[in-house]
């Protein structure tokens, strides 16, 4: 029997509900403070001089009375545990910062480009969900070279970097037939070819991940028993399998989030698309910490949120999550 | 034991390829993969050149056979790491005490929460570009996704009967870690990390992208489809072949992996 | 040892051709037969970075100056052949001391905000580019002599100097010390960078980060450069200014007609938009000095000039530029670009010569090889680090760099390249971790030979930030350039540059590659545009849709 339980819930006999959301509230701030501590200490780990970035970066000839100015403001003179202190306790009152290279307030600029990156990573997630799942099934239901040819699409497609795929997929449809925009402005026409890009290369882990415990649902028991009562092969697995299949899919979910995030940064980048991913790649180029660590946070939060959703639905997906006792 | 299977067969044949390739590439490609022809720049796929050229004039194929080498080293080498630290970290939480297991969980939390490519930009802030720092990177990057599922797969063995009977029989803890455990996670930890050798390979051509991968005029896969990338217009074989390369050792590995474990599952 | 005649002979000519190449030059789109349409959107990709500051006084870029060259305007402007002529300033004087000038406004333009332009303005612009507060890089180097202003009167403005510049002019025509509204530069830095208000076309009306920065026409425009034709524009409504860093996507939006014109147009998509007939090309290299390598003379092996020359020697360019950049680059032999007057061009020196390079490179000494073919002088390899910032150096130019790589292998150099992001090339720049980098630098006039090439610019800016790579110090050179800086006799100016110019190039301290590469693709119904003759900035005064 294979396993293929993915989601890391806890196999103690589940207690209150109240219980459960405290200890899940618990866990997201050891998270959010463990991501801020490990960015601050890598942040000035980069070699450079910190006060640098705040004035432009290390080409800005910047006069030594202006470095000089600027450490003090930022307190960047004080030893390093004194600044970790101060920064947490900053965090704490919720005061992210100012970025150093936008200028701007640190929650500003997240929240003028969450958006662009929260859609595009929502309508990935759920395009790969639905090619993944169409795949699965097709192959499933029509035989062996159907089942062949669809393992073979999935095993390119999670071969593809985002990079290729996106100037592969501007070259087809934008530069040779001319059917979607290249850039994304403010049409949804625009969010098509980026989104595309994002789902390929999950619709094809998802969906490799999904066909194996469709097959192994599909020759399991109590399918076998539902084919003597005479239900149909469709039936079948529309109405058992599949929730098997989608098991391991939610689970994956939370990896998928992140996955979507990191190819957000390079998708963004190629199609000018204002959004998360790209304001950080610029921003750790520009050793920029505030917003750095402002980015990270969010993302930490969003992945943790994406994570319980994921849980919810695995117990809601899968009745013997829902009160698990020591075997 | 079953016959093998033409797509085993022909998987088999390319990784027989690929290694090759990797530890004696003059046998499939003797010339030389920096040699450059600067007037022969930008060829198509011709009887001199059969893959064409690059936009210094170099031969395609060679540089392609050449750049096994660099690239699946990567991708194994990644893989290995990453599967070596999810073991750990995946194992020191299943199997362990409660404590070593929440902590454990929580790093592997947050080490998740951060974008893969992130933490990979920031390992390479720190440390320079190059293909160590790559390496390292993409181990870093993908470590926890094995984390998670050997930890997932420990817990249900450890919930199984298995582990039960072997700690009534008064089985030490590394008997236990050897005989069921390891062997239960491995089979799909193998698959997951096949799959993940053309993963790694794709990240670090991804880090190419951004300008943190090798340095030239090294001959990686990832790098070559990079920048062909930027002729991908005009000159199309330049990312069609190394990325094909790409494809194929991603496809021969995770369809060995795959009949391997469906070989074992058979038994 | 100087062949006084045969360089002035050749001076000569280049002076003439660079005056028939830049009339020649398309820097103008030609007038359409059907006359300007008022009206319209027009939509400007650029490749380059986004400004963090649309102020070009706080720290001062080249995509500042794209985008300031819409809204914001200088006293003088230069002319085809680089001579100054009025803009914000009808007129001006050198006093005879030299030590100050004095320049007359214009005394009918207002900025946008409604403050008459006065010499008050100009005083305050100073103070403002002058102030460390400000952290201007660019614009306080161009203003480095200027130690006081007086207003003469309300439109009369002096500026005193330390010493005589000749290249004040040159210098106040940059974007980088355009003129602001006094009242407009009383407001704090966040807000000044976020809506500069000037003289310009048009004005700032939006900046979505990493999205787009809108700017509206300017109604009561009418302080156009005095070259700048009898049109009656600015025609345009509004232009949208989006950021769009991969060249693919910004070809395509191109073609595809999303945008109107583009910028860092890639060697590949110059030829593929000849073959197009909608779309229509304008090539302005940029002022200053060339795109060239640079080699560092303060330490070993570099600090021999025999290893440098046997470099250059072996350094075989010629066959990747015409490749590599598919035609649309010519080879440079000089250390200025081609758009500037006063460049000197010498081939000899940088003919492809493996003989030779193998036999300086014996007479230094480095007469063993390792295993790999590289020389090695008493246990140490020849090995040049070569830190390549793949922010700017385009796809083409790393590629060249490749194959710089094998050739100079041949006669057994063994060239590290080392891409990296911007701010580890600056680490590594300040820290001395380079024998070669290829670092642009954009100014108007010869005067940027000092900035680059005098011993001065070897000690950096508290930021580690320094100009001189190549670390030249010749006390010779240095006189000559600090001559040229204060000499304005035309005839004199250019001798003394011409000298200097030989001792840079016979010292073998750079391998010029080509000009700064600056080309903008535009869709053919795009009309009137223009690029400035000073740093080869487009501007949107005259332009128009013939839609």
């Amino acid at each position: 029997m294979t396993i293929v339980a993915a989601s890391p819930t806890t196999t103690r006999p589940r207690a209150s509900a109240t219980q459960w959301v405290l200890a899940r509230l618990g866990g997201l701030v050891v998270v959010l403070w463990a991501a801020a501590t490990l960015t601050f200490f890598a942040l000035r780990l980069i070699p450079g001089d910190p006060a640098e970035a705040l004035l432009g970066g290390p080409g800005s000839q910047a006069s030594e009375e202006a470095l000089e100015t600027a450490r003090r403001e930022f307190g960047l003179d004080q030893p390093l545990l004194v600044q970790y202190i101060a920064q947490l306790g900053r965090y704490v009152t919720l005061d992210f910062g100012t970025s150093y290279s936008l200028k701007q307030p640190v929650t500003t600029v997240i929240a003028e480009q969450l958006g662009g990156t929260l859609v595009l990573a929502a309508l990935a997630l759920a395009l790969a969900w639905v090619l993944a799942l169409g795949v699965a099934v097709w192959s499933a239901q029509s035989g062996r070279v159907a089942a062949a040819l669809g393992s073979a699409l999935e095993v390119i497609a999670v071969a593809l970097p985002h990079f290729w795929l996106a100037s592969s997929l501007v070259l087809l449809f934008s530069t040779t037939l001319g059917w979607l925009p290249p850039l994304s402005g403010r049409s949804p026409a625009g969010l098509i070819l980026p989104v595309v890009t994002l789902a390929i290369p999950l619709a094809g882990f998802l969906g490799q991940v999904m066909r194996e415990s469709l097959l192994d649902a599909l020759s399991s028991p109590f399918v076998l028993s539902a084919r003597t009562r005479g239900e149909t092969s469709a039936g079948v697995i529309w109405r058992h399998a599949l929730r098997h299949a989608a098991l391991p899919a939610i689970g994956l979910s939370g990896w998928a989030f992140g996955n979507l995030v990191s190819g957000a940064v390079v998708v963004e980048t190629i199609f000018a698309r204002p959004g998360l991913g790209r304001t950080l790649l610029s921003a750790v180029q520009a050793r920029d910490v505030p917003l750095v660590t402002g980015i990270v946070l969010v993302v930490a939060l969003a992945y943790s949120v994406v994570t319980t959703l994921t849980d919810v639905l695995d117990r809601a997906a899968d009745p013997r999550l829902r009160t698990v006792v020591e075997a | 034991m079953r016959r093998i299977s033409v797509v085993e067969a022909v998987s088999g044949a390319v990784l027989l390829l690929l290694l090759v390739a990797a530890f004696a590439p003059q046998i499939l490609a003797p010339q030389n993969p920096l040699a450059i022809d600067p007037l022969a720049s930008f060829q198509p796929p011709s009887w001199a050149h059969p893959l064409g050229t690059d936009e210094s004039g170099r031969d395609l194929y060679t540089r392609i056979v050449h750049g096994a080498a660099p690239s699946l080293l990567i991708g194994v080498l990644a893989t290995v790491l990453g599967v070596g630290l999810g073991v750990i970290l995946g194992v020191a939480g299943g199997l362990g005490p409660r404590w070593l297991d929440t902590t454990s969980t929580r790093l592997v939390e947050v080490l998740f929460a951060f974008p893969g490519l992130l933490l990979a930009l920031l390992f390479i802030a720190i440390a320079g570009p190059g293909p160590v720092t790559s390496t390292v990177a993409v181990g870093l990057a993908t470590a926890p996704g094995y984390a998670r599922l050997v930890r997932s797969q420990a817990l249900s063995v450890r919930r199984s009967g298995y582990v039960e009977a072997a700690v009534v029989l008064g089985r030490g803890w590394w008997s236990r870690l050897g005989r069921h455990v390891l062997p239960n996670v491995g089979t799909t930890l193998f698959v997951l990390a096949t799959l993940g050798v053309g993963q790694s390979i794709v990240w670090a051509s991804s880090l190419s992208y951004l300008g943190l991968g090798v340095s030239p005029p090294a001959a990686e896969w990832g790098a070559m489809l990079n920048s062909g990338r930027t002729y991908i217009s005009s000159f199309w074989w330049m990312t069609f072949f190394p990325g094909l390369a790409i494809v194929l050792s991603a496809a021969s590995t995770t369809l060995l992996g795959r009949s391997l474990q469906s070989r074992g599952r058979a038994r | 040892m100087h062949l006084h005649a045969r360089h002035t002979l050749a001076l000569a000519v280049l002076g003439v051709s660079a005056l028939t190449l830049t009339a020649c030059a398309p820097a103008e789109t030609s007038g359409g037969s059907t006359s300007p349409v008022s009206g319209g959107t027009l939509t400007y990709a650029t490749g380059d970075a986004e400004p963090t500051c649309l102020d070009p006084h706080v720290g001062g870029n080249y995509p500042q100056a794209l985008v300031a060259t819409q809204y914001l305007e200088s006293l003088v402007s230069l002319d085809d052949t680089g001579t100054a002529i009025p803009w914000l300033a009808e007129s001006w004087t050198e006093s005879d001391d030299g030590l100050s000038w004095e320049f007359t406004l214009r005394d009918d333009v207002e900025f946008t905000d409604g403050t008459p332009l006065t010499s008050a303005a100009i005083a305050a612009n100073v103070a403002h580019v002058q102030d460390p507060a400000t952290g201007s890089s660019t614009g306080y180097l161009a203003l480095g002599k200027v130690t006081g202003v007086d207003e003469v009167s309300d439109s009369v403005v002096r500026l005193n100097l330390s010493s005589p510049d000749s290249a004040l002019l040159e210098s106040l025509s940059q974007p980088w010390v355009a003129i602001q509204s006094p009242v407009a530069l009383e407001r704090d830095q966040e807000t000044n960078c976020e809506s500069p208000v000037g003289t310009g076309p048009f004005v700032v009306t939006a900046w979505d980060r990493q999205n787009s920065i809108t700017l509206d026409r300017n109604e009561n425009y009418n302080s156009a450069p005095a070259d700048a034709g009898e049109g009656d524009g600015p025609y345009l409504d509004q232009i949208v200014w989006r950021f769009v860093p991969d060249s693919a996507t910004r070809y395509a939006a191109l073609a595809s007609g999303e945008v109107d014109v583009i910028d860092n147009a890639q060697p590949d998509t110059l030829v593929a938009a000849e073959k197009d007939n909608a779309l229509d090309e304008l090539d302005a290299p940029r002022p200053g000095a060339s795109n060239r390598i640079e080699l560092n003379s303060g330490k070993a092996p570099f600090d021999d000039v025999r290893v440098r020359e046997a470099f250059a020697r072996s350094a075989a360019v010629n066959d990747g530029i015409a490749s590599l950049f598919f035609g649309t680059a010519d080879r440079s032999y000089s250390a200025l670009s081609s758009v500037e007057a006063l460049g000197l061009s010498d081939e000899d020196l940088f003919t492809f010569d493996a003989d030779a390079a193998n036999d300086l490179l014996d007479e230094a000494g480095w007469t063993e090889r390792n295993a790999d073919g590289i020389r090695t002088k008493d246990g140490s390899t020849l090995t040049l680090t070569f830190p390549v910032s793949t922010n700017q150096s385009i796809p083409a130019e790393q590629s060249l760099f490749e194959q710089i790589q094998a050739t100079t292998k041949e006669v057994g150099f063994d060239v590290v390249l080392e891409p990296m992001d911007l701010s580890s090339w600056y680490t590594a720049l300040a820290a001395d971790d380079y024998d070669l980098v290829s670092a642009p630098y954009t100014k108007v006039g010869p005067d940027v030979l000092r900035i680059l090439y005098h011993s001065d610019g070897i000690t950096p800016a508290p930021s580690g930030y320094f100009a001189n790579h190549s670390k030249v110090n010749i006390p010779e050179l240095d006189d000559l350039l600090t001559q040229a800086s204060q000499v304005t006799d035309v005839a004199e100016r250019t001798e003394l540059y011409a000298d200097a110019q030989q001792i840079i190039l016979d010292g073998y301290y750079i391998v010029p590659l080509f000009d700064q590469q600056n080309h903008y693709l535009y869709r053919s119904d795009v009309k009137g545009l223009r690029a400035i003759p000073t740093v080869y900035t487009p501007t949107f005064a005259e332009a128009w849709l013939d839609r």
